[in-house]
C-alpha cells in the first residue's frame, strides 16, 4: 500500500506548499457557526473535524448560476460571445466520501451522454481530496446506498483519519500529481497503519444503522407510480425545494436570460423538480400538477429512473442533508421504503 | 483565462433572420427563418418531427417543432402561438429581425416505415404545426405513400391554421382534408364538420387495416383521441404522436422533460402510442 502518514502540522505544511504554488484550495471552514466550503489562503482555517458542510461542494463544478454565453444586440447585428469558465486549477480539499460520490453522479449526468463543455472544463481543472469520516452524523446513510465513510468513488486522493493525524493516498493520476511533493519529505505509511484506518472506517460503517436500499427495488418503485403512498407523502411536502439545493447529486437547471434586450447573458441556474413551474407549460397544462406528483418524481428519478440508466447506481449518496434540512421532516429513505412496501394501489397522485 | 472558446458550446445558438411572417390566426403565425451564416445554412439538416430552441435575446428560449419538411429546405419554418413569454416576444418581432436558433433535436417520425401505407394525420389546434413537416414530406414523395387523410380541427374557424395550404393539399390526388370546429365555433357558410376531433374521427369510420395514424393535439384531445382509436379498433403500434414537453436544454441535461425513464428531448419527441402507454402518466 502506497501513501503517507501526516501529522496535523505536516498536513498544514502540505496545504501551505499547495497554496504557495498558486493552487486554489477550497476546503471546509467554520464561519458564523456553519461549516461551508470556501477558497482558503490560510491552512489554519481549514476544518477537518467530524461533521459535514452545510452545502455539498457541487457549486464549485456546477455553479448556482453561470453564464452560457453573452449577447449584444446593436443596430448592425447581434454578437454572441462564448462563456469563459472563470475557474483556475482547483483542489476540493476535505470532501466527505458521500460528496465525492455526488461528483461522480454529476459526472454521469453531464459527461455521460451529451458532454456539457462548461461542466467538463471545471471538472478537468478540479482535483478532489476526500476525507474519510471518523464518525457518522444521525442523518448519514451512505452505507444504505452503496457508499462508505471511507469510500473512494469520485476521489482523486484519499485522506483517512489515523489517531491524531492522517493517512493520505493518491487514487488517480491527478491525485498523484497533487501528492508529488509528499514523496520528498513525508513518512511512508505502513500496511498496518492502513489496516487500522480501515478498521476504524468499518466501525463508523457499523454505527450507521440504516438498512440497505436494494438495487432491485428500482422496478418495484417504478411500478409504485400509481400507489396512494405518494398522495400521502405529497401532502406533507411544502415544495420548498431545499432538498434539491443541498443535494450533492441533483443536477436540474433552468436556462434564463439575465440582461436587457440590448445586452446581457444567457445563464443557467439550479432549478428544482419540486416547483410547479418546473414543468408547467405556457398553455397552463402541467404534467405534474400536484405536490405529490412532484415529490414522486424526485424520489423515482433518484431511485428508479437513474439507476436503470446508469448501471444500477442511485442518484443519492446518503449524505442525509435533505433529511436534516427538510422543514417538515421528510425522509427520502423512508419514502422509498414506504413506496416499496405499499400495496400497488390505484391512487391518483398525478392528476 | 480558460474558456470553452473553440469547443462546441451546445447552448450557444445560431442566428436566424425572419425572412417572412404569415398570420395563421389572430395569435398564431408561421415564420420563415434564414441563417445569417451561409455556411451554417448549407450544413443544416433535419428530419420531419425534430424540434429546436428559438430565442429572443433578453427574454429567453422556447422549444418549438420545425414546422416544415426538409424536402422544402429553402427556409426553416416555425409556427407558434403567442401564449408564453418567449412566444409573445417572437410574435412581436418584425421581418428582418434576428432570433437565436439551436437544433435540431430529438428523434423524428418514421416516414420510411410508412411507405405504401395509408396515412391519417389528426391535428388539433396548434398541434397541427407538429404534423406539417411529416405531411409535407409525404406529399413531396406522394408516389411512395397510399391515401392521405388530414383531419384538422380547432375551437373556431378563426383558430384553424394553414387554411391556404389545406386547400392546396386537398387538391392533390389521393389526399382528403377534413376540417372541423368545436360546436359553437362554426359560422354562416362553414362547409366543414362541426364536432370535437375524436368524435369526427369516429364518424369517419376508417378501417384500421394498413393505416398509420399520426396525431398531435392538446392533452384533453389526446385523452379522448386514444379512447376513440381504441373504440375504432386501431392498435397501439399503428398510432404515432409527438410529446412536446416543456424543455430548457434540449440535450437531456436540464431534467424537466422526463417522463419516467424517457427524456422527451432525447428519446422523443416522437413516440408510438404503444410507447406512450408504457410510460407513466406524467405528460
Amino acid at each position: 500500500m502506497t501513501g503517507w502518514r501526516l501529522s496535523g502540522a505536516e498536513l498544514t505544511r502540505w496545504l501551505e506548499d499547495l497554496l504557495r504554488g498558486g493552487t486554489r484550495v477550497i476546503a471546509p471552514v467554520d464561519e458564523d457557526g456553519r461549516r461551508v466550503f470556501k477558497a482558503v489562503d490560510d491552512p489554519a482555517r481549514v476544518c477537518l473535524a467530524s461533521g459535514k458542510t452545510r452545502w455539498s461542494p457541487k457549486e464549485f463544478v456546477f455553479p448556482k448560476t453561470e453564464a452560457l454565453f453573452s449577447y449584444a444586440v446593436q443596430a448592425d447585428g447581434v454578437t454572441l460571445r462564448a462563456a469563459s469558465v472563470d475557474a483556475a486549477e482547483q483542489v476540493l480539499f476535505g470532501v466527505r466520501p458521500c460528496d465525492a460520490a455526488g461528483l461522480a453522479r454529476l459526472d454521469a449526468t453531464f459527461l455521460g451522454g451529451e458532454i456539457d463543455p462548461l461542466y467538463a472544463r471545471r471538472r478537468d481543472l478540479t482535483t478532489v481530496v476526500s476525507l474519510g469520516c471518523a464518525e457518522a452524523e444521525p442523518e448519514c446513510f451512505c452505507t444504505a446506498v452503496g457508499g462508505s465513510p471511507g469510500g473512494e468513488e469520485g476521489s482523486d486522493l484519499q485522506l483517512l483519519p489515523a489517531g491524531e493525524g492522517w493517512l493520505v493516498r493518491p487514487l488517480t493520476p491527478k491525485g498523484e500529481r497533487l501528492a508529488a511533493s509528499l514523496s520528498t519529505w513525508a513518512a511512508k505509511a505502513s500496511d498496518e497503519e492502513w489496516e487500522q484506518a480501515r478498521a476504524s472506517v468499518r466501525r463508523v460503517e457499523e454505527s450507521i444503522r440504516h438498512s440497505a436500499v436494494a438495487r432491485e427495488w428500482a422496478s418495484i418503485l417504478e411500478a409504485s407510480f400509481d400507489s396512494p403512498v405518494w398522495e400521502a407523502l405529497g401532502r406533507r411536502c411544502l415544495g420548498c425545494s431545499i432538498c434539491t439545493y443541498v443535494c450533492p447529486s441533483c443536477s436540474c437547471f433552468d436556462v434564463n436570460d439575465n440582461g436587457t434586450a440590448s445586452c446581457g447573458e444567457r445563464c443557467r441556474s439550479w432549478d428544482s423538480c419540486t416547483f410547479a413551474l418546473f414543468t408547467r407549460q405556457a398553455s397552463g397544462h402541467n404534467p405534474r400538477p400536484t405536490q405529490a406528483s412532484r415529490y414522486r418524481q424526485r424520489v423515482l428519478h433518484k431511485f428508479a429512473y437513474y439507476p436503470q440508466r446508469y448501471e444500477g447506481r442511485f442518484m443519492c449518496v446518503g449524505c442525509g442533508r435533505c433529511v436534516a434540512m427538510c422543514p417538515v421532516g421528510m425522509d427520502i429513505q423512508e419514502a422509498v421504503r414506504m413506496a416499496v412496501e405499499a400495496p400497488r394501489g390505484s391512487g391518483d397522485a398525478g392528476r | 483565462m480558460p474558456g470553452v472558446d473553440g469547443e462546441r458550446n451546445p447552448f450557444q445558438p445560431n442566428l436566424v433572420r425572419i425572412a417572412s411572417a404569415h398570420d395563421e390566426t389572430p395569435d398564431v403565425q408561421t415564420l420563415q427563418l434564414e441563417f445569417l451564416d451561409p455556411e451554417v445554412a448549407r450544413q443544416f439538416r433535419w428530419e420531419p418531427g425534430q424540434f429546436a430552441e428559438y430565442s429572443v435575446f433578453g427574454v429567453g428560449e422556447s422549444v418549438l417543432t420545425l414546422a416544415n419538411s426538409p424536402t422544402r429546405a429553402q427556409h426553416v419554418e416555425c409556427t407558434l402561438r403567442a401564449v408564453g413569454k418567449v412566444t409573445r416576444a417572437i410574435g412581436a418581432l418584425s421581418v428582418g429581425q434576428v432570433l437565436g436558433f439551436r437544433g435540431p433535436y430529438g428523434n423524428w417520425f418514421p416516414v420510411e416505415q410508412w411507405r405504401e401505407r395509408n396515412l391519417v394525420f389528426v391535428g388539433g389546434g396548434i398541434g397541427m404545426a407538429a404534423l406539417r413537416a411529416p405531411l409535407q414530406f409525404v406529399l413531396d414523395k406522394r408516389a411512395d405513400y397510399g391515401e392521405i387523410l388530414v383531419l384538422n380541427g380547432a375551437r373556431s374557424i378563426a383558430d384553424l391554421v394553414y387554411k391556404d395550404e389545406m386547400n392546396e393539399w386537398q387538391a392533390v390526388d389521393g389526399v382528403r382534408v377534413v376540417r372541423t370546429v368545436d360546436p359553437g365555433g362554426e359560422a354562416e357558410g362553414w362547409d366543414g364538420e362541426v364536432g370535437l376531433i375524436p368524435n369526427v374521427f369516429e364518424r369517419l369510420g376508417l378501417a384500421p387495416d394498413g393505416r398509420v395514424v399520426i396525431v398531435c393535439g392538446p392533452p384533453v384531445m389526446m385523452h379522448y383521441m386514444y379512447l376513440a382509436l381504441e373504440k375504432t379498433g386501431f392498435g397501439p403500434d399503428q398510432v404515432v404522436t409527438t410529446l412536446e414537453s416543456k424543455m430548457k436544454c434540449g440535450l437531456g441535461l436540464c431534467g424537466r422533460c422526463n417522463i419516467g425513464r424517457s427524456f422527451v428531448c432525447r428519446e422523443g419527441p416522437v413516440y408510438t402510442w404503444a410507447q406512450v402507454r408504457a410510460l407513466p402518466e406524467d405528460s
